[in-house]
Order: structure tokens, then C-alpha cells, then sequence
């Protein structure tokens, strides 16, 4: 009970009246009450009040709830809404207006003591021997320790959530300070003693380590460190924004110049036929994807023209995100199959010869890689499980949230949310085959689906954040495949080698990116014009914009209902390949239907 | 592009991507003597952090299994990657493989002995000292440790005349602790006690500098001050060392130093025939059947302890002393006699704060993935705070982090010192003792949430959980103080 005995004088001499006796409790104990939080600033009453929380035993206990506690006037008058916080003011306050009005009486002369606890369970107040005595104590209490800080300093920037504190602050605020040695300020006395215990040691060690860390010491225990992150962070935004600017450049250079028109002929020129799928294809974008793989003699025709050709040199040349997006992707492939390739070593000299022979693009080789590949039992286990769709399926969704997320709150992510991440992948490896259906019967409805949509549409639009989402989604599916790559290695009986193989693949994949999708080529010219096909493949998704969306879309129909029909192993190049990016949707998708032919 | 252009142009076919066939390792010059091809610099910073999780965690198996061809692979690809200047990631992925190499290295102890000279028994280099500084100075968790450390002794010692506090010493042991108790001590409503401060640590340069410091401050307090230094190991200190006067209230303070003694255990596993232990009063105490290992080594008792003993072993089979510990504990027979002659003492208080991870654990690739974790944590607290450039931060990344990283992934045996363990193990350990826990107040609470406030960096965290603080990085705890007390059965 705050100041229940301060105040029984008034009982006789105003009026009994307990509520309005509260009333004048509270504009006494509006100084005093800040020794809720501080008990060593008990103000000098005349009766020593009682320590906080130190409840008559007899008292009743009361627990009211947070919305009550934070209630404010919740007696309105009818007249002019004017709101108070008890009956018996707002009783009085209707006498002004001439209304009819009745103040409770004091019914006897012995009050009922009540004290209060905090409902905040894990609060010291919430235990009924440490209840607060007053009302207004202990709304006081919870606003201060439970409730927003609402109410700002002007000078020092302090918040207090509750307002008279703030009033009291501002009185003293910058008159009465505590100032270190080492510059900072402190209005506290007890907080500049804190801190002079460190500071302290801070002097001497900077005594005796001449590094100037003092300051940095002291500056950090002040605010400085959250400037300092701001900054940091401020600069990884601009940086962000600089990419996504960038890459909105590149898009009107790959969109902007044309390019899609180049790419017509060149895709017309390309024979398609002998990639003709099984089935009939969903959309014509098909086509497209079976335009990359070209008739060879054709295909080197078009890239000494292309060399010549100026927006796709330009394009070429095009910094970080272009290369990104499509090292992302080449990689991610580039680990799927050389998983396989080093589980038959046999392959390696197939691999080079059919490079060499029919300087195809990457996909095809995969394919004649797959084919050659079929005999070894390792590649056959190696694909026999449903993991790599599965993967995928059980990656997209929350990859799809995560990466929202991660866009709007953090620039770059840190390490640990890194390895979350990494973990995510990791365990979604171990996922049952059930999440295979997962991923067809999300497909074709829900957000992903639509996002999907939305990120390639976007891109061909020519957006730059898009196009950076995009990527980072790529990267994500990248990753995924190293994660799995690696978890494979695990599932296949963890054989070292393989385990090996998944490992190095990863940066295996990162190294034949550098030349384009010339990986797998050993001759220096087939690198740089796989690299330039790559680039064309890429520029024409660019450009080619609403079709690829559809096709994009089609794909995903298509390993649907392709499920059945072709092998497994072709089906998640279907999958994972589709799903990559737009890019290598050409090769992807003749990659499939490679596969139903073979 | 045009560079990328050059250097594939410069190199023959050996450059060609049929290297990443792991067998045939990359070759040198192509690799390593050529500027790093531009699309890794390229890299977005993600990708790169994944591919380097995935390409550690790849190269910890290998090294576990010791697959040392595949171990280099990785070992090298990592190392086109990694920066210890770059980015969180990068910075952690170079301190990991180097810790990795120095593993695969100890294979060839020649080899490694020529290459990193054991270190004089002496003084730890002085960067050492300073990375310790910077890490108090920069990160708020060794100052959140000592405050609440502070603030439990306090409340403990309330009302008492005299008072012993004994810092079990460590590395992180710093006389910034004990200035602020004296100060705390000296605003106490009855008055400052007399206090006695032992301080054990390895160096008797470190015990003279913090005997000037305090006795200066005290003196300057008018707190009547007495400091007792004992220069030992924790592995080989002696209780009785200690000094502890009958009518004095004890309080124990140890910070991020208690693990130390998980590796004498190892050690001491080797060498057959425990040292004799002074008998502690918890021999005196034989009910407890869970004790029985600490009664086993400080026999010299009555015919009760012998009985008592006798039915222990019968109890648990007396051939495995590990699983008899029923508690999933690995057997430290050594840190167990310790605290239970710490427990001997009859502390009011014991405030032990350990770093809450699990690095003690058996295989390679458990510790490897826990460290990874909880140093990319650490990491991530100096990117968020420290500019990336600071001459600090490399310096705690590299003396502090990286040291312990590696003792924790290259070392094994005794050496291996940094066996963080779990607050889990800790208070089985504590119990097993004797100790009964003691909640750590509201008070403490506040405290360490101002001086958090006062960093005025948003990710840093205090959590309670039964009684115990963690401090955390976000969601990650990254430090735990619990507080016990002398408890009888």
C-alpha cells in the first residue's frame, strides 16, 4: 500500500471518499511512484512509505488484466466525451454539467486494503507477495516494464511509456549529467557508475595497449555501434540497389536491343525434330527450348555470327548478375550430372569425345553423358530415387517465404541464417518420396506457382528487382542441388568416393561456369562459343518474354503428366532444369524430351 | 569478362573443367598461380556462404574419415573462396580450413612440429591479450557475464562482514569484474565487507597487474581489501590453495573457464592412477550413490564410505565408470572431484558462465558442425557491429575465434582445451557435486539488460530459462551463467 497512511488525514478533513481520496493519491504519489523502478530514490514522504511489493498480508489480491491496466479514461461523459479514469471523477465532472449525479459513499470507516499484481507472469509483481498497493502503481508498473515506450525525449532521445515520467525527465533533462572521461553521457547516476567500472578499465588497459582501442571501447558502450551498423547497413542497401539497377540495364540491353529478333532465325534455323518430345508439347515454347539444340554444323555458324554481333557481345559482357544467374544455374546442372559422370568414370572420355565430335551445348552432352551412363549401376542408384524432384518440391515453398522475407529485412544475410539455410536444405534432403507429389500438386496452383509467374514475367519485363529475385531464387535451387548432392552421397551408402564427388562437384560446377557451358569441353574455342551460345540462351529467355513464361509454366504441366511416360532419371532434369531458370529452360526441356526419345 | 577470357586463353587443357574431378587434384598452376577467376569474385555473397557451408561440411567428412585426397579438394576449393577479410562466411570458412589443414596435418607430426613450433610455456603472445581485450571491449557478453556474475555474489553476500571471492581465473578473467564488485560492495546499505579476492591464473604478471589495479581501487573505496593470487592451472589447483577461512562466506566466480578442466580428464585418462584429491566433506557424505566415483578417489574412509562404495560398484557395474554416470556424461572424474571440492568449501554462491555450445563432442564432424554454428554466430555479432576493416575485429577473429577453433577441430587429447559444453551438462555436472541451483534474480536481469541497451545493438539477447541467463545472439544462445549455491543433501 503506496501511500494509504500518508493519506488517511484526508479522510477526515475533505471527504470520505476513497475513490476520490485515490485521486489525490495519485497526483502525490505521481513523484514517488518512480521508485518502482528505483527503490533507492524513495521520495522523502513524511511516513516512510512501504518498499514495493511488500503487500499487507491481509490485503486482497487483484489481478487485473494487461487491456484494463492499459485502459486510460474509460468513463466517458455523455455530454462532452470527455473520458476519465474512474467513476467518481466522472460523477463529479457531470455535477458541472448539471446532470444527475451520485458519488459513492464510503460505507465504512476500515477500507478493504487491496493490492495489485502484475499479470505479466514472469514479472516479480505477478507473485501475490510482491503485489504493488496502488492502482495507479501498478499500471504504472506495467506500462513502464511491460508496455511500448511511447513517449520520447526530444533532447536525449530517452523513451519512457509512461507519460508523467517523461514530464520528469525533461525537467532534469541535460541539467543534471554524468559525464566519463571517455565523452559519454549519462544522466544516471547508477548507470554512470556501471559504466565507470568499465571504463575504469578500460583507461588502464589503454594504458598499456597503445591502440587507440580505448575510444572504441567507450564509443561502442555508448550508441555509436548502432551507427555504425546502420551504416553498414545503409551501404548494403545502396550496394543492392546498385545491382538491381544494373540489372535493369541489362535487361534493356538483352530486351531493349533486340534481341529477340536475332534469336528468331537462329531458333528457326535450329532442328528440333530429333528432340521432339513424346508427347505433344504444351506450348510452343517448346520450340524455344529445343532451339538451343541445334544442329551442330548450324550451331557454329551462329556463333561466329554472333560474335560479330554487337548487343550480344555487349550482353556478354554484361557484369555480375548476368554471369550470376546463368553460373547459378550451369552449375547447379553442371553438379546434378557430374554426379553422375564420376560415378562412371567410363563416361569421361565419352564425354569428351561427343564435346569434341559434335561441339554440342552442354544438355546434349548431358544427355549422351546419361546415355553412356546407363550401364553403371552407381548413376542408376544414382537417379533411381525420387530425391531431386523431391528436393525441389520440398524446397520451393518455404525457400519461396524465406527469400521474401529475407529480401525486405536483410540486405545480405548473415552467416548464421546462412547455415539455417544450409541446414533447411540438408534435412529436406532426408524428405520421403511423398514430398514428390508434393510438388506436382503444387505446381500447377497455390503461390508458388504464381510467383513463379510472377518472377519471369517480371523479368522479361525488364524489372530489375524481379530479375534479382529471380536469382536469388536460383541460387537457392543451386544450392539445393549442392545440398543434395552432397546429402546424396550420404543416401548412396556413403561411399567415399561419391561423398567426394558431391563435395567437389560443387565447385566443380563453379569452375565450368567460368566458361559458360563450355564445361565439359577441353578445347579452348568450344568454351568461349558455349559461352556465347549460353549468353544467347540466356538473352533470348530475356527477350522472348511471354512465351517463356508460359513455357516456363508448361514445363511444370509437362513433368506433371510426364511422370509416367519417361524414365525417371529424365524426369528430374525435367524438373530440376525447368525449374532452374528461364535461361536454361531451352536446354532443359530438350533435355527432357531427349530423355523420352532415348 | 576479358581477363576471363585471357586466362582461360592462358591456360592449356589442364585448365579445362574436367578438373573438378576430385581424384586429379587442381592443378597448381592453373589454380593457384593464376588470378582467381572473376565469376568468384562475382559470386553474390549467398551463394558463396552456401557453397562454402556445403564445401566445409564436405571437407570435415573427409578429414573425419581421412580421406586426405579429398580433404585437399576441398581444402582447395575452399581456399578460392574463402577471405579472411571477406564477408561473414568467408571469414569463418578460413579459420575453419585452416583448422582443418592443421588436423589433416597432425597426421605428419614431423611435418607439423616443423611448421608450427609448439610455444613456449611462457606467456601467451601478446596479440592473444589484446584479441581478449578487444572481444570484452566489442561484444557485450563477457561484460554481461561479469555483471550478472557480480549481481548474483552480491545478492548472495548480503549482510555479510566477510567475504571471500574466489575467480577461478581463465583467460576471460579480467579485474574490470572485480572493480565493479568492489564498487557495488561499497554502495551495499550495510556497509562494504571485508573482502578477500583470490584469483587464480597461469601467469603471475597477469595476477601482479590486477593485485595493483584492485588494491588500488579499494584503497581509493575505503574498502578494507585483501588479494591473494595463486598462480596455477586450474587442472592442478588444489583447493587448499584457496585458502578458505572457516567464518569466511565463500563465493566462486568462474567465467568461460571450467571447460578447461573437461580436457585434464582426457588427459589424466591416460595416465593411470588418480592423484589424490584432499578429502572434500562431501565424503563424509555418503548417501549419495552417484557419488561414488568421487568417494572411490577420495577414499580413506570410514567403514560406511567402503560399504557405501561396495554397493555402489554393485549397483552400476564397476567396469564402466562412464556409463554408471547415468546421466549421459562423459566420465570426468578429474572435474568432478574438482567441483565437488569447490562444493567442499561451502560457497554461498558459485556463478559459473560457459559458453553454450556443445564442443566436447567425440567425433569430428559433431564438433565441427556445433563450432560452425556457434562461432558463425560470433562472427555474425562483430559484422554486425564492427566495421569490416577493423584492425579489432581481424584480431579477434584471428587470436580469439580462430585459436579456439582450432583447438577445437586440430586438437585431440589433452590439448584439446576448448570443450564447451551445453548448460545441460553443466548442471548435471554441478549436481552431481552437490550444488543445488540458485535463480538468478530480477535484479541481475535488469542489469544486463541495460548494459545491453547501453550497446544500443538490437541482435544481442538475454534469456532466462530456470533460474539460468543465456546470452544470445538473436534466437542463438551463445552464453549461459547459472548461479549455485551450497546445498546438502
Amino acid at each position: 500500500m503506496a501511500s494509504t497512511s500518508s493519506t488517511v488525514p484526508f479522510y477526515g478533513s475533505i471527504r470520505e471518499e476513497d475513490e476520490h481520496n485515490q485521486m489525490k493519491q495519485q497526483q502525490s504519489a505521481s513523484t514517488p511512484t518512480s521508485s518502482t523502478a528505483a527503490p533507492q530514490t524513495t521520495a522523502p514522504v513524511k511516513k516512510k512509505r512501504n518498499l514495493p511489493g511488500n503487500p499487507n498480508p491481509d490485503a486482497e489480491v487483484i489481478a487485473l488484466s494487461p487491456k484494463t491496466l492499459m485502459a486510460t479514461n474509460r468513463f466517458i461523459c455523455e455530454v462532452c466525451n470527455k473520458g476519465f479514469q474512474r467513476e467518481q471523477n466522472l460523477q463529479l465532472h457531470r455535477r458541472g454539467h448539471n446532470l444527475p449525479w451520485k458519488l459513492r459513499q464510503k460505507t465504512t470507516k476500515e477500507v478493504q486494503r487491496r493490492v495489485y499484481v502484475c499479470p505479466e507472469s514472469t514479472c516479480v509483481h505477478h507473485d501475490p507477495s510482491r503485489a504493488l498497493g496502488d492502482l495507479t502503481g501498478i499500471k504504472k508498473h506495467f506500462c513502464r516494464k511491460h508496455g511500448e515506450k511511447k513517449w520520447k525525449c526530444d533532447k536525449c532521445s530517452k523513451r519512457y511509456a509512461v507519460q508523467s515520467d517523461l514530464k520528469a525527465h525533461s525537467k532534469t533533462c541535460g541539467t543534471r549529467e554524468y559525464r566519463c572521461d571517455c565523452g559519454t553521457l549519462f544522466s544516471r547516476r547508477d548507470s554512470f557508475i556501471t559504466h565507470r567500472a568499465f571504463c575504469d578499465a578500460l583507461a588502464q588497459e589503454s594504458a598499456r595497449i597503445p591502440t587507440g582501442l580505448s575510444t572504441i571501447g567507450s564509443h561502442l558502450f555508448g550508441n555509436s555501434s548502432m551507427a555504425l551498423g546502420l551504416s553498414q547497413e545503409n551501404s548494403q542497401i545502396t550496394s543492392l540497389q546498385d545491382q538491381s539497377h544494373q540489372s535493369s540495364n541489362i535487361l534493356r540491353l538483352g530486351g531493349g536491343s533486340g534481341s529477340g529478333s536475332h534469336f528468331d532465325p537462329l531458333i528457326s534455323s535450329s532442328n528440333p525434330s530429333p528432340f521432339r518430345p513424346p508427347q505433344p508439347p504444351p506450348s510452343s515454347a517448346f520450340f524455344l527450348g529445343g532451339g538451343s539444340n541445334q544442329d551442330f554444323d548450324e550451331e557454329t555458324r551462329s556463333h561466329h555470327s554472333l560474335l560479330q554481333n554487337k548487343p550480344f557481345h555487349g550482353l556478354m559482357q554484361l557484369p555480375d548478375l548476368q554471369s550470376r544467374t546463368t553460373a547459378s544455374s550451369s552449375a547447379a546442372a553442371a553438379n546434378l550430372f557430374n554426379l553422375n559422370f564420376f560415378s562412371n568414370s567410363s563416361s569421361t572420355s565419352s564425354i569428351n569425345t561427343s564435346n569434341i565430335t559434335s561441339n554440342q551445348n552442354n544438355h546434349l552432352m548431358i544427355s549422351d553423358q546419361f546415355s553412356s551412363g546407363n550401364g553403371s549401376t552407381e548413376s542408376t542408384t544414382l537417379f533411381s530415387g525420387n530425391f531431386m524432384s523431391d528436393h525441389m518440391a520440398a524446397g520451393m515453398p518455404s525457400l519461396f517465404n524465406t527469400s521474401m522475407r529475407n529480401e525486405s529485412s536483410l540486405p545480405q544475410m548473415s552467416a548464421t541464417a546462412l547455415l539455417q539455410k544450409a541446414a533447411q536444405m540438408g534435412s529436406t534432403t532426408s524428405g520421403g518420396s511423398s514430398l514428390l507429389q508434393g510438388f506436382s500438386s503444387a505446381s500447377p496452383s497455390g503461390a508458388k506457382n504464381t510467383s513463379f509467374q510472377a518472377i519471369f514475367g517480371g523479368g522479361s519485363n525488364g524489372s530489375g528487382d524481379v530479375l534479382r529475385f529471380q536469382m536469388e531464387n536460383e541460387t537457392r535451387l543451386q544450392h539445393l542441388m549442392n545440398s543434395l548432392a552432397n546429402g546424396n552421397a550420404g543416401l548412396f551408402g556413403g561411399s567415399g568416393g561419391v561423398a567426394a564427388f558431391g563435395g567437389n562437384c560443387t565447385t566443380g560446377g563453379h569452375e565450368q561456369e567460368a566458361g559458360g557451358f563450355g564445361g565439359f569441353n577441353s578445347g579452348l574455342c568450344n568454351m568461349d562459343e558455349a559461352r556465347f551460345q549460353h549468353n544467347i540462351s540466356s538473352a533470348g529467355s530475356l527477350g522472348g518474354s511471354d512465351r517463356l513464361t508460359r513455357d516456363f509454366l508448361g514445363v511444370g504441366n509437362m513433368v506433371r503428366s510426364m511422370g509416367g511416360g519417361v524414365s525417371q532419371r529424365e524426369q528430374h532434369h525435367g524438373i530440376d532444369m525447368s525449374s532452374m531458370d528461364p535461361e536454361m529452360k531451352s536446354g532443359s526441356s530438350s533435355q527432357s524430351f531427349d530423355g523420352g526419345t532415348l | 569478362m576479358g581477363g576471363m577470357v585471357q586466362d582461360e586463353g592462358s591456360s592449356s587443357v589442364t585448365s579445362s573443367p574436367m578438373q573438378c574431378f576430385p581424384l586429379i587434384p587442381l592443378s597448381p598452376a592453373a589454380q593457384l598461380m593464376s588470378p582467381p577467376v572473376p565469376w568468384l569474385r562475382e559470386l553474390k555473397s549467398d551463394e558463396r556462404g552456401l557453397c562454402l557451408i556445403h564445401l566445409l561440411h564436405n571437407c570435415a567428412s573427409h578429414v573425419a574419415a581421412g580421406q586426405l585426397e579429398h580433404a585437399n579438394a576441398c581444402l582447395e576449393h575452399i581456399s578460392l573462396l574463402a577471405a579472411p577479410d571477406g564477408d561473414t562466411m568467408q571469414r569463418i570458412a578460413s579459420h575453419f580450413t585452416e583448422a582443418l589443414a592443421r588436423r589433416v596435418l597432425r597426421s605428419w607430426p614431423g611435418l607439423y612440429r616443423a611448421l608450427h613450433p609448439p610455444a613456449a610455456p611462457g606467456r601467451p603472445p601478446p596479440d592473444a591479450l589484446l584479441a581478449r581485450r578487444h572481444f570484452f571491449d566489442l561484444c557485450p557478453f563477457v561484460r554481461l557475464a561479469f555483471v550478472v556474475s557480480n549481481q548474483a555474489i552480491l545478492e548472495a553476500m548480503e549482510g555479510e562482514r566477510v567475504v571471500h571471492v574466489v575467480d577461478l581465473g581463465g583467460p576471460a578473467s579480467d579485474a574490470a569484474q572485480w572493480a565493479a564488485l568492489l564498487q557495488a560492495l561499497r554502495a551495499r546499505p550495510e556497509g562494504p565487507p571485508h573482502l578477500r579476492l583470490t584469483v587464480v591464473h597461469d601467469h603471475k604478471e597477469f595476477l601482479d597487474l590486477t593485485a595493483v589495479r584492485l588494491t588500488e581501487e579499494a584503497e581509493r573505496l575505503d574498502i578494507p581489501f585483501q588479494f591473494h593470487p595463486v598462480v596455477a592451472r586450474l587442472d592442478n589447483l588444489d583447493v587448499e590453495m584457496l585458502r578458505v577461512k572457516t567464518g569466511e562466506a565463500v563465493a566462486i566466480s568462474s567465467v568461460l573457464q571450467l571447460h578447461t578442466l573437461l580436457a585434464a580428464d582426457d588427459a589424466a585418462a591416460a595416465v593411470a592412477g588418480h592423484r589424490r584429491k584432499t578429502p572434500s566433506p562431501l565424503a563424509k557424505n555418503p548417501s549419495m550413490a552417484q557419488l561414488h566415483r568421487i568417494v572411490q578417489m577420495n577414499y580413506q574412509g570410514t567403514l560406511g564410505e567402503l560399504l557405501e562404495k561396495d554397493h555402489a560398484n554393485g549397483r552400476s557395474p564397476s567396469q564402466d565408470s562412464a556409463s554408471s554416470s547415468s546421466l549421459a556424461l562423459a566420465p570426468s572424474p578429474k572435474t568432478e572431484c574438482f567441483l565437488a571440492s569447490l562444493w567442499g568449501l561451502s560457497p554461498k554462491v558459485m556463478v559459473v558462465t560457459e559458453q553454450e555450445s556443445n564442443h566436447n563432442a567425440p567425433t569430428l564432424t559433431a564438433r565441427f558442425m556445433e563450432a560452425l554454428n556457434f562461432y558463425a554466430a560470433l562472427f555474425d555479432c562483430l559484422e554486425s557491429t564492427v566495421p569490416r576493416m577493423s584492425v579489432e575485429r581481424a584480431r579477434i577473429e584471428k587470436m580469439l575465434f580462430g585459436e579456439e577453433i582450432k583447438n577445437i577441430i586440430a586438437c585431440e587429447g589433452g590439448e584439446r582445451r576448448e570443450r564447451h559444453e551445453k548448460l545441460e551438462k553443466w548442471v548435471q555436472r554441478q549436481e552431481l557435486a552437490g550444488f543445488r541451483r540458485l535463480p538468478l534474480s530480477y535484479l541481475a536481469m535488469l542489469q544486463a539488460r541495460r548494459l545491453l541497451q547501453s550497446y544500443g545493438c538490437e541482435g544481442y539477447k538475454v534469456r532466462e530459462e530456470d533460474g539460468c541467463f543465456f546470452f544470445c545472439w538473436h534466437d542463438r544462445p551463445l552464453f549461459s551463467v547459472s548461479a549455485w549455491r551450497f546445498g546438502r543433501f
